[in-house]
């Protein structure tokens, strides 16, 4: 599974580092039971500003793209939920 | 701001983004009046009980961001008071930089044992037996402690089988080293400033995001939209703050696009300080001339010592700050230079209003309000095409911002300079621990020393005004420190040679 989390400037201020940073934890997580999950590699990429937020006047900061998808003011929280759901058993 | 604090975050660094927003347009002044709704539109309440509690914190925040006092709920008073009799524009800070925003303050109990759910009234009761003022008897349905008798030893906490008893403290308290934090008299947060030293551990750790500084966002960005001699220093935590895409050099860049001239690591001063503090060492301790020395690049652990062991800061460093040393040097080249420090530290805002530092060091923003700042100007480090190095200090400079860090550049230094001479250092990085150490100093029991206070966890690259987390930054600083292209201040050409080579004073 491929996980982007955008480090541009505005989502960077709003907080998609710690994203990032629970993501890494999640690994972690999914390490310690990797019965419970599929065997499926957590592919996680911080990338350039997609340019979302530029194009609408709505706060849409921070942004992840989950296989594609993206979501918008994404938190460490619904991010994870979404990819526990994907790859566990 | 504390990562897991995510709601907190958004909203502190929000209020950042706006006022600088306001600054660059040139907005009218009474904009402020709408930006809480621009920041918390609508009429649902999304973290308080109501909007209007929500936009009238965001009001406190916007004006401490603008430099101004909060308001006392008492008084009646518009967001934009005290804008118009003061010259926004050339503004300084003005004591006092931490503020708590009252009605944001929910009035946390404080410190007490409380017993849980979890207690079993158990047979043996062991909580009951360990009590030295015997202050907990079991009750009808639990353990009963009696908050009048109990001292807070924590021993039936320590001791209970169930885990039924809990310590529990204002997380502003909790995290604060120096005991400043008193209540008013509905038992909100009280800031004592005979104590306070602005470390801001308790704006990190106040989950309600009820305390804050003030920042110079708006003075600062009017100044650089006027004047061509601004320059900025950047403290040797900046690596990795602002995204892990953003490479050491796009950083300056994207810096000079806010408007500086130029922009020079703050480790280039810390290789300064290092130089002065060794030479002292050797020249002052080592002697006996005075017992021990302490470091000088932390403010909050000086003006600790400055307010609770008054007698014994005289063994504090004569040696300026990183910061000081750095905009010194830039003065030497550019006597009309304005002076930016940008770091992770708030204490540095105080530092700058010193008598003997006001003239060298004109704005202090954390990194925090610097990534307000490229958002508003629309800035995507990343995506900036430069290619130089950036090569203004040595790998013991670049160390500073690691605890721990200091104390053996200082040492390495000193070594290097009279290497049959022995030399002791101790560091510790809380508050807390720096109290302690300064205890067991004025007790004579660190006779010898070269003492390293450090006022945040792990030192500056915990600090307040920080974006990024801890490790992520320990690794990118130490990563930029083996890219130095000399390993000592005694070889970094960037510095004049006589201090060098040891005629500094």
């Amino acid at each position: 599974m491929k996980v982007k989390v955008c480090v541009g400037s505005n989502c960077a201020l709003l907080g998609s580092m710690s994203i990032l940073d629970q993501l890494d934890d999640l690994k972690d997580i999914i390490s310690e039971d990797s019965e419970s999950y599929y065997d499926e590699e957590l592919e996680i990429e911080a990338i350039k500003c997609l340019g979302y937020c530029k194009e609408t006047d709505a706060n849409v900061a921070p942004v992840v793209v989950i296989d594609g998808e993206p979501m918008y003011n994404a938190t460490s929280q619904t991010v994870m939920e979404k990819i526990v759901n994907k790859i566990r058993k | 701001m504390k990562e897991s604090y995510v709601d907190l975050i958004r909203i502190r660094r929000q209020v950042f983004a706006k006022v600088a927003k306001m600054a660059y347009d040139g907005a009218d002044l009474s904009e402020l009046e709408k930006s809480s709704f621009e920041i918390l539109p609508g009429e649902v309440a999304t973290y308080r009980d109501s909007v209007f509690r929500e936009r009238a914190i965001v009001d406190e925040r916007l004006r401490l961001t603008m430099g101004l006092n909060a308001r006392r709920p008492t008084e009646y008073h518009r967001v934009t008071d005290g804008i118009s009799e003061v010259d926004v524009d050339k503004a300084q800070l003005v004591e006092p930089l931490i503020n708590v925003i009252t009605f944001a303050c929910e009035a946390c109990p404080t410190k007490a044992l409380y017993v849980t759910d979890n207690c079993r009234k158990c047979l043996a009761h062991p909580c009951t037996n360990v009590c030295p003022t015997n202050a907990v008897s079991i009750g009808k349905s639990r353990a009963i402690i009696d908050q009048d008798k109990c001292i807070k030893c924590g021993r039936c906490k320590e001791t209970c089988p169930y885990k039924a008893i809990v310590q529990y403290d204002r997380p502003c308290a909790a995290a604060c080293g120096v005991n400043a934090i008193d209540s008013d008299y509905l038992g909100r947060a009280q800031i004592n400033m005979d104590r306070c030293v602005s470390c801001g551990n308790c704006i990190i750790q106040c989950p309600y995001g009820a305390i804050s500084d003030k920042s110079q966002i708006y003075q600062l960005i009017k100044a650089l939209k006027t004047n061509n001699h601004m320059y900025a220093i950047i403290a040797p935590s900046f690596l990795g703050q602002f995204g892990p895409l953003a490479s050491p050099v796009q950083i300056f860049e994207g810096i000079k696009q806010l408007g500086f001239e130029d922009v020079v690591e703050v480790s280039l001063g810390a290789d300064i300080t290092t130089l002065r503090e060794a030479k002292e060492f050797l020249e002052k301790v080592v002697p006996g001339e005075i017992p021990y020395m302490g470091t000088s690049c932390c403010n909050s652990w000086t003006v600790m010592v400055q307010k609770l062991f008054p007698d014994q800061y005289d063994y504090i460093s004569d040696s300026a700050s990183p910061m000081v040393e750095t905009a010194k040097y830039i003065k030497k080249k550019d006597p009309d230079a304005k002076i930016t420090f940008i770091g992770p530290c708030i204490s540095k805002k105080i530092e700058a209003l010193r008598e003997d530092v006001k003239d060298y060091v004109h704005f202090v923003i954390t990194f925090e309000e610097l990534m307000g700042m490229f958002v508003a100007k629309g800035i995507e480090l990343s995506e900036i095409e430069v290619s130089k190095e950036i090569q203004d200090a040595s790998s013991l400079g670049r160390g500073y911002a690691i605890a721990g860090g200091v104390a053996e550049a200082v040492k390495r230094t000193a070594l290097a300079m009279e290497p049959s001479k022995e030399i002791n250092v101790e560091g510790v990085s809380t508050l807390h621990e720096c109290v302690k150490l300064m205890r067991v100093a004025k007790a004579g029991k660190k006779n010898g020393y070269l003492l390293e206070g450090m006022a945040c966890s792990g030192g500056c690259i915990a600090g307040p005004g920080t974006l990024a987390s801890f490790n992520r930054v320990r690794k990118a600083v130490t990563d930029f420190k083996n890219q130095a292209s000399c390993e000592s201040p005694l070889d970094n050409e960037v510095i004049d040679e006589n201090l060098r080579t040891g005629n500094a004073h």
